[in-house]
């Protein structure tokens, strides 16, 4: 508890020198002494609030979604982006874009969830079909799956013309976030506080089908609750930022090997683990190249990758 | 290393040989027999006198051949916008897209000269195998020399120096009009806007002309000539506050409903002087980013900007 508490402090911390990063003019001094038009309080309010609050929020679900899929797939290699969630969502948002281009931003996030829950669904329902002979085939399966789905999406886009804002879109970038702009990733908030009052049952279903029916719990109805809250996560966080690549996979598994599968204990570690992990990603990408900006997603592209590879070679004797 | 320097050095060898010498504007040479030698952004082609059937996989191509009233054969892509949707008419037969061509529907054409440019540029190579190929420079530093040299390129393949040697002029003196007249009302930036992301361009950009030719005020400077932008946000664009903000929205150019109006009202680009004085520029996304470089393109932009400047004259 007091460990946690330290990390939350730590990323707290982050959060109030992110506050200060940015083009316009936002400095302690400005904001103890205003001048008479307040421009620092303007930009604080209007620019860097949201977009740190986005931040957070954004890393604190998709982690916890990337921990309730790995339970529910028994599969340590498995996150939103690798299973088709998050490319199905990217279809969904182009068909809206498509034929429904004048759908509220609400709108828009229910038909990308809606995607997003088909295509975790369809992931599941592959899985219980094929025989598994080894943990690597779960990951793979999500990969083609995820591939299939984005290669429609790219056959469209590029019919269309309009691969270069499908790319815009997939990639979690927070510079446009502004105030009245995020604001839909609080459902996230709700979704998160719902995994962890649900966070026993998703260890049990963990252990598998037979298991969790034998305590006298009904298997089917916490699979579709995980499947709702990873695909609502998903298609919220596509439709209002884009997607950030490993976070679902490295923070849950990180978390993992220091405390262990007890949902309850780990989640508030991956949430808060996944929030520092996306704030330091969108920190780095607007210093690197000050005063314009390398997208959260890229940053988070490349030390993701590092990180998972040497994650893998730690663990190669306990794969899964 | 060693091994690097000396692959650099193969390669710039290879580079050297077909490539113009830098800077030196692609022209034709006076005719042969056989035909007259068209230096051009990939090397030189000899091309027949008087092609007839023209195979053009470039809208900037296909924009000043129509301003000089040169007929072609068949086009590539499906996008024909405002001044060239006449290309739509399926009397012209489709070679395929701009990024990949039909090789077997150019193969039973049988072209006398084909000719690429910016999006297709990178399939010259395959191309030039079929029958001669040209390919256009693009816009750089030197927009509206690049866009000058490029009519006067394909004129000189069609015998048309003199309609362009008009065309070029009265382009010359009216962006020289425009540019008096921009000099002193304000500064200026150009945005780019996709899929809800914004991204700013600087001279030497491909919206360069803008600041070079056009002579808008830079409002950010030390902004680099990469073709796709650097990407900004909103705070961005309030920090550099320019009085006036040119828009060019891709989603539209590309006939989709195109959300730059959305993104950009809010709370932040309200506080710049564009947006108070009512000076945010929507760019006709088909001349500013589809046809960029075509002389007509480049001649309607012109319009463009001139009438809002003086919609807006103080």
């Amino acid at each position: 508890m007091i460990r946690l508490a330290a990390a939350v402090a730590v990323i707290a911390l982050l959060a109030v020198v992110s506050v200060f990063i940015g083009v316009g003019d936002v400095s302690w001094h400005a904001l103890v002494s205003p001048g008479p038009d307040e421009q620092a309080l303007q930009v604080l309010l209007i620019s860097r609030v949201p977009r740190l609050l986005a931040v957070l929020l954004v890393g604190t679900s998709l982690g916890v979604a990337g921990l309730i899929l790995q339970m529910l797939a028994r599969n340590r290699f498995v996150e939103p982006a690798t299973v088709g969630a998050a490319d199905s969502a990217g279809l969904g948002l182009l068909v809206v874009t498509m034929w429904m281009p004048q759908l509220p931003v609400l709108g828009k996030m229910f038909v990308a969830a809606a995607f997003s829950l088909a295509g975790t669904a369809l992931f599941l329902l592959i899985l219980r079909r094929i025989p598994l002979r080894s943990v690597l085939i779960v990951p793979l399966v999500g990969l083609v799956l995820g591939s299939v789905f984005d290669s429609v999406t790219t056959f469209f886009a590029y019919r269309f013309d309009l691969l270069q804002s499908v790319n815009a879109w997939k990639t979690g970038d927070f510079s446009h976030v502004l105030r009245g702009r995020y604001e839909l990733l609080w459902v996230t908030f709700g979704l998160t506080c719902c995994a962890y009052f649900a966070a026993d049952r998703f260890t049990v279903a963990g252990m598998g089908e037979s298991f969790t029916t034998n305590l006298g719990m009904r298997y089917s109805r916490i699979m579709a609750l995980g499947l709702l809250i990873v695909s609502l996560i998903t298609g919220l966080v596509v439709v209002t930022v884009g997607m950030i690549p490993f976070l679902g996979l490295l923070v849950p598994n990180l978390v993992s090997m220091f405390l262990g599968d007890n949902t309850r204990r780990s989640l508030p570690w991956v949430a808060v683990g996944g929030a520092g992990f996306v704030l330091l990603c969108d920190v780095l990408g607007r210093v690197v190249r000050f005063p314009y900006e390398i997208p959260g997603a890229t940053i988070a592209g490349v030390a993701g990758s590092v990180l998972f590879l040497s994650l893998l070679m730690r663990r190669d004797a306990r794969v899964g | 290393m060693v091994l690097a320097v000396v692959g650099l050095g193969v390669a710039c060898q290879r580079s050297a040989e077909p490539a113009p010498a830098s800077g030196a504007a692609p022209v034709a040479d006076a005719p042969t027999a056989k035909g007259r030698t068209v230096r051009h952004a990939q090397g030189s082609t000899v091309v027949p006198l008087h092609p007839q059937r023209v195979v053009v996989f470039d809208l900037v191509a296909l924009d000043i051949l129509q301003a000089l009233g040169v007929e072609v054969f068949a086009v590539a892509g499906d996008q024909f916008p405002g001044h060239l949707a006449a290309f739509a008419d399926p009397k012209y037969p489709r070679m395929g897209t701009l990024f990949e061509p039909n090789y077997e529907a150019l193969h039973a054409a049988h072209p006398d000269l084909i000719i690429t440019g910016g999006r297709s540029s990178a399939k010259y190579a395959n191309l030039s195998r079929i029958a001669p190929t040209v390919d256009l420079p693009m816009g750089g530093v030197d927009y509206l020399d690049t866009v000058v040299a490029n009519t006067e390129l394909l004129a000189g393949i069609f015998g048309k120096e003199e309609k362009a040697r008009a065309l070029v002029t009265d382009l010359r003196a009216s962006i020289a009009k425009l540019k008096e007249t921009a000099a002193s009302r304000g500064t200026g930036l150009v945005v780019l806007v996709t899929g809800g992301r914004i991204s700013a361009y600087g001279p030497g950009s491909r919206f360069g002309l803008i600041h070079g030719d056009f002579g808008v005020p830079v409002a950010a400077a030390g902004l680099s000539a990469s073709l796709h932008g650097e990407v900004i946000g909103s705070e961005f664009i309030r920090e550099k506050n320019p009085d006036w903000l040119f828009v060019i929205d891709r989603d539209a150019g590309m006939g989709q409903s195109g959300g730059a109006r959305q993104v950009l009202d809010n709370e932040l680009v309200h506080q710049t002087a564009a947006w108070k004085k009512g000076q945010v520029v929507y760019l006709d996304p088909m001349n500013a980013y589809l046809i960029g470089g075509g002389i007509q393109a480049v001649d309607r932009l012109r319009g463009q900007v001139a009438e809002f400047y003086a919609a807006k004259a103080p």
